[in-house]
């Protein structure tokens, strides 16, 4: 017998239902919790306000409002609305409409889909659209294409920056061809603003579909997405429909167009604000230059010669640092973005921005990674042709703001395989060269390990091309050279010696200007030494190209690969 | 008046409140995890809810699942024991959103106290001795010794951003306090990347004693005595008695107007405890206040004949307190003993398992707060407490033999428990001369 029956207790017990009459006992107020749409869990929405709407349990995004998303971005009282009395067309004279969109105004308390306005991020300021999906969807008709297009109109004329977060249905169906106008009116209005030589940055948050998607979203010079946001084109059930395939797991997720080369980063609400910030002050005025100085360095070198092909070896060397390293050493404000905004994001380029010596650069690197695993997702430091294509994305985004580039060159060569031959890789290469060669920008390159043939001068048409000592550049590897012209490539290494692929060699016949002295078996714990070297180099760089004149560097770039 | 209650909690005190409330003519609601089926607190109560698996995160400790037994039921009020949800402001919170009354001191309050930082700033602004120290951190030699003449030596130099012991020393005269002000803010500088250091006096083998006291909503305070808890392991309370047997009849009045003042400083209401640590000189400082009702709260109603958790219902109703200050009289003395499900050989490792026998003395000042029957299996994932033996007798004399004879009584077999240590504990010399502080227990395993 269980104690539960044994005890004498209270043998009725009322309910809720005794007390259906009384409005004085516990009830849940309307709003006080949330049910997440992504986990189910019920959440304390006081709780979800103070973690900017995503939930706490599964980490799952809301939708924002926009007086939201304003509070969460500017800073306190900054804001300055703009635009907000437009009155809206009715080119179909849809019945309806236009009590539709007063409903809507009641309801919200918003005027149109989008709020633009100007306010300061941390101080920088900058101009601010922020579209919110209450209304209708947030679809662009003649008042939200207005609206964007005055806020960019007005930002060339003050030389602001903008920032839009994107949030759309698509074109409004209500207001038909005038609706689709807005797209190339919204797109033009950017050309004139990025012409300008202005920043736009676009952070595509949840959903961000149809017209806005091939306008004005995908416009922007550096593209940001929250974590798990639709974007897309054609909305995901439109394809299912068309196709008549169930779409995979992810399909026109955030995450699939970083893979895919759309997205420059995931960024999480959490830490927006202060990405934000970062990208801005990268891109604010010139910053002063404050020239770096490292004292004597002291370099421990080993005895004896090396032969070219223990440099070769040397060069392959597991434990030798990777441009990773020398990035964190040097640049350690680096921000990464990806993409090359056709098809993939590929991981053996690594490419972004960070500031030295208080100056704006831009990083761009061929990655190897520190071990098996790291190496298999960088492809051994083999650029596909979607790598290329990012390095000269990034390049070109540098041209435009007038900043420096700086090139880490370690490749065993461009990527031989199959998609890459499909994609260009010969294309991707060729292009670099030739855009490489008129950029209207300092560039330097570095090469810190292998530079493999095409491959690696498609990161190395510069100014200036510095070698680490036990670094080698060559037409092709010792072992291709060896099986080529002597059908065996067991010889790589009597190949390495004939083929002067050594810094000194480069040196010599003038391919590079400087040779960066190494310590006895280079790796990350003693790289210090180069780094100093590096340091104090790049400083000089720069120092040397303060008041660069863009057509002077592009004309005595072409004078230095006319005189090979 | 409340009239019906949910429990928020499991074992002994979820028992007790059924039971208080029982006697009060309130109906209660047990919760209880799928893992505390059989638990006594599910089966004493008029109703029970099963609200999610044995992981506390999934039932004790889960809010929703809390308030969606306590809408069903029909429950007007939440009791929240202590641990678990009972110091959660958030929980608070949304009770008082929900128009639940949670018996206890509202959301602001909890998580006021919370607030260490602000909590000190707000009893020294009301005249609280608190731990002498300034809030501004020091870079250089100078500027430490001149925060140390202000704390009082001995002093502690602690890492501003510090935790884990590191960058910490003691420097107990100013001649030695530049060697340890420089060694804690180089080993803080390693450890954390910063040398600021705050410095702070150090309490030297203090007592922990607290003070129990109760509040309505109509600002009425009423401190209940104090209790020395100096008897702790790793924080650990393990026995608790009151009076304290050191302090003198002035420190104790000193101690426990110093206990209303904090409490009115904050404007609380419902039951609460405050802290402080007490130096051999007699000096005594705020540590904190807990906002609940705490495990050791029947030696305190041992000696004041005052139901603590009736008091918080009929707080938590709206009520005035039914007496004044000096209605309060502490008589005689009172000593608890917690019984734990844990090898006091290994390390004190918790011991679940099924409950064999259970045999619980009774008898004349003999008291016990339990949860536990013959039969009854231990689960692994809640606090190892089985039971709480306390006592009362005219003087701290009778009260521990008192003591000795009822913990010497208790049977339970089937799993390891810590009988037999608590038995060492207060049948040694150093306990029954009452000279105790909070290192008792190291010196005390180091034998």
């Amino acid at each position: 017998m269980e104690l539960r029956y044994l005890f004498k207790k209270t043998k009725s017990v009322p309910g809720s239902e005794n007390r259906k009459n009384e409005d004085q006992g516990p009830q849940t107020p309307q709003g006080l919790f949330h049910k997440c749409t992504k986990c189910g869990e019920t959440i304390f929405s006081e709780e979800l306000k103070r973690n900017l709407f995503v939930c706490p349990q599964c980490g799952g995004y809301f939708r924002m409002y926009a007086g939201t998303r304003i509070d969460s971005i500017l800073d306190d009282g900054s804001f300055e609305e703009w635009d907000s009395d437009i009155k809206e067309l009715n080119p179909l004279g849809t019945p309806g409409y236009e009590d539709k969109l007063e409903r809507l105004r009641e309801k919200t308390s918003l005027d149109e889909a989008v709020v633009t306005g100007k306010g300061l991020v941390n101080g920088y300021p900058v101009c601010l659209g922020v579209m919110d999906c209450r209304f209708m969807m947030a679809s662009m008709g003649s008042v939200v294409g207005e609206k964007i297009t005055r806020m960019f109109e007005r930002a060339t004329e003050e030389k602001l920056p903008v920032i839009i977060f994107t949030a759309s249905g698509g074109a409004r169906m209500q207001e038909g061809i005038i609706s689709l106008m807005q797209m190339a009116k919204t797109s033009a209005a950017i050309k004139r603003h990025s012409d300008a030589g202005l920043l736009y940055v676009t952070v595509l948050t949840d959903p961000t579909t149809g017209g806005v998607t091939a306008s004005f979203a995908m416009l922007g010079d550096i593209i940001l997405a929250e974590p798990g946001a639709l974007i897309g084109f054609a909305g995901p059930r439109v394809i299912e429909q068309t196709i008549g395939q169930k779409l995979p797991e992810g399909f026109q997720r955030s995450e699939f167009l970083l893979e895919h080369g759309f997205v420059d980063d995931i960024v999480t609400r959490s830490d927006m604000k202060d990405h934000l910030t970062d990208i801005l002050k990268f891109h604010a005025d010139k910053g002063s230059f404050k020239p770096e100085k490292t004292g004597k360095i002291k370099i421990s070198k080993r005895s004896g010669k090396l032969t070219p092909w223990d440099k070769v070896m040397i060069s392959r060397g597991k434990d030798r640092p990777v441009a990773e390293d020398y990035i964190k050493e040097l640049f350690p404000d680096f921000i990464e973005f990806h993409g090359d905004r056709f098809v993939n994001d590929d991981k053996a380029v690594m490419g972004g921005i960070a500031t030295f010596a208080g100056k704006a650069v831009t990083v761009i690197a061929e990655s190897k990674g520190h071990d098996t695993k790291e190496n298999i997702d960088r492809n051994f430091g083999m650029p596909s042709p979607d790598g290329y294509r990012k390095a000269l994305r990034l390049m070109k985004q540098a041209e435009k703001f007038g900043r420096p580039v700086i090139c880490f060159v370690d490749t065993p060569g461009a990527y031989c395989g199959l998609e890459a031959e499909e994609r260009g890789q010969g294309e991707a290469i060729a292009r670099n060269l030739y855009e490489m060669s008129s950029l209207k920008v300092p560039v330097l390159s570095i090469i810190i390990s292998e530079a493999g043939s095409g491959g690696a001068l498609a990161v190395a048409v510069s100014d200036e091309v510095w070698m680490f000592e036990n670094a080698i550049y060559a037409i092709l590897s010792p072992e291709g050279y060896a099986s080529i012209l002597w059908k065996d490539s067991k010889r790589a290494s009597e190949a390495a010696a004939e083929m002067k692929l050594t810094a000194e060699d480069m040196k010599e016949k003038k391919i590079v200007e400087k040779i960066i002295a190494e310590p006895e078996d280079l790796c990350k714990d003693n790289i210090e030494t180069v780094v100093a070297q590096l340091r104090e180099g790049i400083s000089g760089f720069i120092g040397n190209n303060l008041d660069f004149d863009g057509e002077e560097l592009a004309k005595k770039r072409y004078d230095r690969y006319r005189s090979y | 008046m409340i009239k019906k209650v949910l429990i928020a909690n499991r074992g002994e005190i979820a028992v007790r409140i059924i039971r208080a409330c029982r006697e009060m003519g309130i109906q209660t609601v047990a919760v209880c995890s799928e893992a505390d089926r059989n638990a006594l607190h599910a089966m004493l109560a008029d109703q029970t809810i099963c609200i999610g698996p044995a992981p506390s995160s999934e039932s004790y400790l889960n809010i929703n699942r809390i308030i969606s037994a306590t809408m069903t039921s029909g429950a007007d009020a939440i009791h929240p024991g202590f641990g678990f949800l009972s110091e959660d402001s958030r929980f608070a919170r949304i009770c008082e959103r929900c128009n639940i009354t949670f018996i206890g001191p509202s959301s602001e309050m909890i998580a006021a106290s919370g607030n260490k930082a602000q909590a000190k700033k707000t009893m020294m602004d009301a005249g609280v001795p608190t731990i002498p120290g300034s809030a501004e951190a020091a870079r250089t030699v100078e500027d430490g010794l001149r925060l140390a003449e202000v704390a009082t030596y001995p002093v502690m130099i602690k890492a501003a951003l510090g935790g884990g012991g590191k960058g910490m020393r003691v420097a107990r005269t100013k001649d030695v306090f530049q060697q340890a002000f420089l060694t804690a803010q180089q080993e803080a500088k390693n450890a954390f990347g910063d040398g600021s250091m705050y410095i702070e006096h150090y309490v030297e083998h203090p007592k922990h004693i607290e003070v129990q006291i109760l509040a309505d909503k109509f600002g009425n305070v009423v401190s209940l005595g104090e209790r020395d808890c100096s008897i702790q392991r790793n924080h650990q309370k393990l026995v608790e008695e009151t009076p304290c047997e050191t302090l003198s009849e002035e420190k104790r009045k000193e101690i426990c107007e110093a206990a209303v003042k904090a409490a009115k400083a904050v404007n609380y209401e419902n039951a609460g405890t405050v802290e402080f640590l007490l130096e051999p000189s007699g000096n005594f400082y705020f540590m904190e206040m807990n906002t609940r009702i705490q495990v050791e709260h029947p030696i305190t109603e041992w000696v004041t004949g005052i139901d603590l958790i009736k008091e918080q219902i009929k707080i938590a109703s709206g009520e005035k307190l039914g007496f004044t200050q000096k209605d309060v009289q502490i008589k005689g003395h009172s000593i608890e003993v917690r019984i734990n499900a844990e090898d006091a050989e290994h390390k004190f490792r918790p011991c679940p398992g099924k409950i064999e026998l259970a045999y619980l003395p009774g008898g004349q000042g003999v008291r016990i707060d339990s949860a536990v029957y013959s039969g009854l299996e231990i689960p692994p994932f809640y606090d190892s407490m089985l039971a709480k033996l306390s006592v009362w007798a005219p003087t701290r004399e009778e009260a521990i033999k008192k003591a000795q004879s009822a913990l010497g009584e208790v049977i339970i077999t089937g799993i390891k428990t810590n009988i037999d240590y608590q038995y060492g504990i207060i049948t040694s010399p150093e306990f029954v001369s009452g000279n105790t502080d909070i290192d008792f227990i190291e010196k005390f395993s180091r034998k």
